[in-house]
């Protein structure tokens, strides 16, 4: 027995001096993304309603899987902060403000440019102006836009005096404060302008010149009722037009490409049998379009007045030419919010009543995938990589 | 039950007593007209009317998502935080600049003008979170969106929870 021991202990000796020993780790590597990112890349916009005083947007693969293949990397956001991002350089913005004793003491408010790559900042644009401090609105992708082949980005003020701070992102610094009437949402327009919703069923269009002055302001005189069928200012914009929804389930088709914006089309997203079960388009975000155009409105039925922030059970899909519905996406949760991926096999990605990313094939609408498992507070938007 | 479940079964109750209210609301224009205490109109509008004072039947629990006067409420209740129903919790900070929203009292069947102050300058309360959208309206139409952060002229933006305070009987 002794040396059935002895042997079996000389054996292992052997055999561990045998192994390599693993190389010495090098310190201090931090990794970086590639860019521009893969089209199955989201953004999520984690507003952290809880603790909103710093949320995060977090970089994730929607192919899921492990944690460690998903999850990508994070940046900051300060206090309900606004996001876009750049197609043509390897930039995002953040727009946000922080208190130097977190939430309370003196005020910074900045827009906050981060690396793609490395998901450092990398610049930063001190905004002063106390009246045309940023407004903080939950759900609006449209509170901040890149025009101009993103020479410069407007965001919306509001203390409630309302503006459009234009910021020149070539000389970084604000260049201008265009005042507006009671309006909303910034919805490019033309060469180098833009257009806003307003409290009295109208829309205002201005345009600028190469230092972001205004050199031409236009007016469509009201043409909805913001009380009997509001338009959602949640549009999708597809080719130049806008698909503004409304809370019953029109759409209202605006021409953004022109100097100044024009009415188009109004049209229904319902048919008899949608409008008897009272169909409805409704969520935090609830328009989205693919590569090939077409229009994607979430829906919920059993709507009503009050219903048109409720969760969507299923995504309508629309042929923008004919207006004709091609498809119905019932989703396996409903969801408060979605985007569509890019390239040839875009994915809906949703994110559900249980706060969790779900992620369907555009084509088929099956099911495909859900990601649950990261730390996360409010992952409000999602945003496809550009 | 998570949140939205709860924001969907309040929206499910509260789905139809609005049309005197959309009236209403599409009567007031330029609440919002400078960096002062916004809902003016309401308040002038009320005292034109009779001033019924506080409403005698007032159902319901204000710590819950259903109680008749949260019906355009987004965020936490303050009752739940400290507060009351029309008192911002310890330390906190009332904003003056507010949206409205009318909602019917089921104890007496009269539509109140309610204002909705946010209470500022510490982080969320996270407590009895409440999403009801009645008479609620995008964005361009800020006195009746409940989507901003209402912490405006207030020290800090830092949104705790709000607060519904009665300004008066809706006129129809």
């Amino acid at each position: 027995m002794f040396k059935q021991v002895l042997r079996s202990v000389l054996f292992l000796g052997i055999a561990h001096c045998a192994l390599a020993d693993l190389p010495n780790d090098e310190l201090g590597k931090v990794e970086t993304l590639p860019v521009p990112y893969p089209n199955d890349w989201v953004i999520v916009h984690d507003i952290a309603f809880d603790h909103m005083s710093i949320g995060r947007f977090i970089v994730m693969d929607i192919n899921g899987g492990d944690i460690k293949n998903f999850f990508k990397g994070t940046f900051d956001g300060g206090f309900i902060s606004a996001f876009t991002q750049a197609l043509n350089k390897p930039e995002m913005y953040v727009l946000e403000h922080y208190y130097d004793r977190g939430t309370r003491g003196n005020r910074t408010d900045v827009l906050t440019i981060y690396d793609k790559a490395t998901l450092e900042p990398v610049d930063e644009i001190i905004l002063a102006d106390p009246k045309l401090k940023r407004a903080e609105i939950l759900v609006s992708k449209f509170v901040i836009s890149l025009i101009d082949d993103e020479r410069f980005l407007l965001f919306y003020s509001f203390t409630p005096g309302t503006f459009v701070t234009v910021v020149d992102l070539e000389k970084r610094e604000v260049v201008n404060g265009v005042p507006l009437p009671t309006c909303a949402g910034i919805y490019p327009t033309g060469k180098r302008g833009f257009s806003s919703l307003c409290g009295n069923g109208s829309m205002v269009s201005f345009q600028l010149d190469e230092d972001g002055q205004v050199t031409d302001q236009n007016k469509i005189e009201p043409f909805f009722d913001v009380d009997e069928d509001a338009l959602f200012e949640r549009p999708a914009i597809i080719g130049g037009t806008g698909y503004f929804p409304s809370y019953r389930g029109s759409v209202q088709e605006i021409d953004l490409s022109g100097a100044s914006a024009s009415l188009g089309e109004k049209w229904s997203l319902l048919n008899e049998e949608d409008r008897n079960q009272n169909w409805r388009p409704g969520g935090a975000w609830l328009t989205a379009t693919d590569s090939t155009g077409r229009l994607y409105v979430m829906m919920h039925e059993d709507g009503g007045e009050g219903s048109h922030d409720n969760p969507g059970s299923e995504i309508w899909v629309f042929d923008t030419a004919s207006r004709a519905r091609l498809n119905r996406i019932p989703l396996t949760l409903p969801a408060i919010a979605f985007d569509i991926t890019m390239g040839a096999a875009p994915k809906i990605v949703t994110t559900n009543i249980e706060m969790k990313l779900e992620v369907y094939d555009v084509r088929s609408g099956e099911h495909v995938n859900t990601i649950a498992d990261f730390y996360h507070n409010w992952p409000l938007l999602v945003y496809a990589s550009q | 039950m998570n949140w939205l479940d709860k924001l969907t079964e309040n929206l499910t109750r509260n789905v139809a007593k609005t049309s005197s209210r959309r009236g209403f609301i599409g009567g007031l224009g330029g609440v919002i007209a400078g960096g002062s205490v916004m809902p003016l109109l309401p308040v002038a509008r009320a005292a034109d009317a009779e001033q019924p004072g506080p409403p005698t039947i007032d159902p319901g629990n204000p710590a819950t998502c259903d109680y008749w006067r949260n019906c355009a409420i987004d965020g936490y209740l303050c009752s739940c935080c400290g507060g009351t129903i029309n008192s911002c919790p310890p330390g906190t900070e009332m904003s003056t600049i507010t949206w409205i929203g009318t909602c019917t009292n089921p104890g007496d069947g009269k539509d109140y003008i309610i204002s909705y102050n946010d209470c500022c300058g510490k982080t969320s309360c996270g407590n009895c979170f409440c999403n009801r959208n009645e008479g609620d309206r995008p964005t361009y139409r800020p006195h009746t969106s409940n989507d901003y952060n209402w912490c405006l002229g207030t020290e800090s933006t830092a949104y705790h929870c709000t607060v519904n305070i009665i300004l008066g009987v809706a006129i129809k």
